[in-house]
């Protein structure tokens, strides 16, 4: 959640929202920002932390683990209609990457507002795949205009 | 329920802890902004 945290201004200037959400208490929650959060970030956290007791909200989102009755590391982005873009699930022992979140958040926006489509490991400034090329892609002509090295 | 990308995302009210004070959220209120929501298993872990 720190790093998380420590990349927020990158969230906002990309006017995105972050919502945290464990089963913790509201409690617990202001203990650790108090504690150890806001020793490691300038601020700590500065976005909502969300209370989830049971996991009613980690069930519906599939994440809710109740065996260890916690809220598994789920990550959705949510567009500003409302609907789900983009999500992921790893387990308790794999950490997630923000910049990857980032990526992705970033891309998103590009294509609401081109209606492109952002090939793999698109960044801003590379080439992205105009919808009006659609037939030629099914054609198998894609190769002429985008190459692999332009994921990396 | 289950989530699926391009569907809408369960709505849900909750009490937040929000830089020192208690709110109300409801994901509803975002509308019109993006929204990165977070799950994660406890406070004090940091993997």
């Amino acid at each position: 959640m720190a790093a998380v945290a420590a990349k927020y201004p990158a969230f906002q200037e990309l006017s995105a929202e972050v919502l945290a959400v464990s089963v913790d208490s509201i409690a617990t929650h202001r203990e650790w920002q108090e504690k150890e959060l806001s020793r490691m970030i300038p601020g700590g956290v500065r976005f909502p932390m969300l209370s989830d007791p049971g996991g009613v909200i980690g069930k519906r989102y599939g994440v809710y683990d109740g065996n260890a009755k916690t809220d598994q590391r789920g990550r959705f982005i949510v567009d500003p209609n409302g609907m789900v873009q983009s999500m992921e699930i790893t387990c308790d022992a794999l950490g997630r990457n923000i910049t990857e979140v980032l990526r992705q958040l970033r891309a998103l926006r590009h294509k609401r507002e081109t209606g492109d489509l952002m090939p793999c490991g698109w960044e801003p400034g590379r080439p992205t795949l105009p919808v009006e090329d659609e037939a030629s892609r099914i054609s198998g002509e894609v190769w002429k205009t985008w190459k692999p090295r332009n994921a990396f | 329920m289950v989530v699926f990308v391009g569907k809408e995302a369960p709505d849900f009210k909750a009490e937040a802890y929000h830089q020192g004070s208690i709110r109300n959220i409801k994901l509803k209120d975002y509308r019109g902004r993006w929204v990165v929501i977070i799950f994660y298993p406890a406070d004090f872990t940091c993997v």
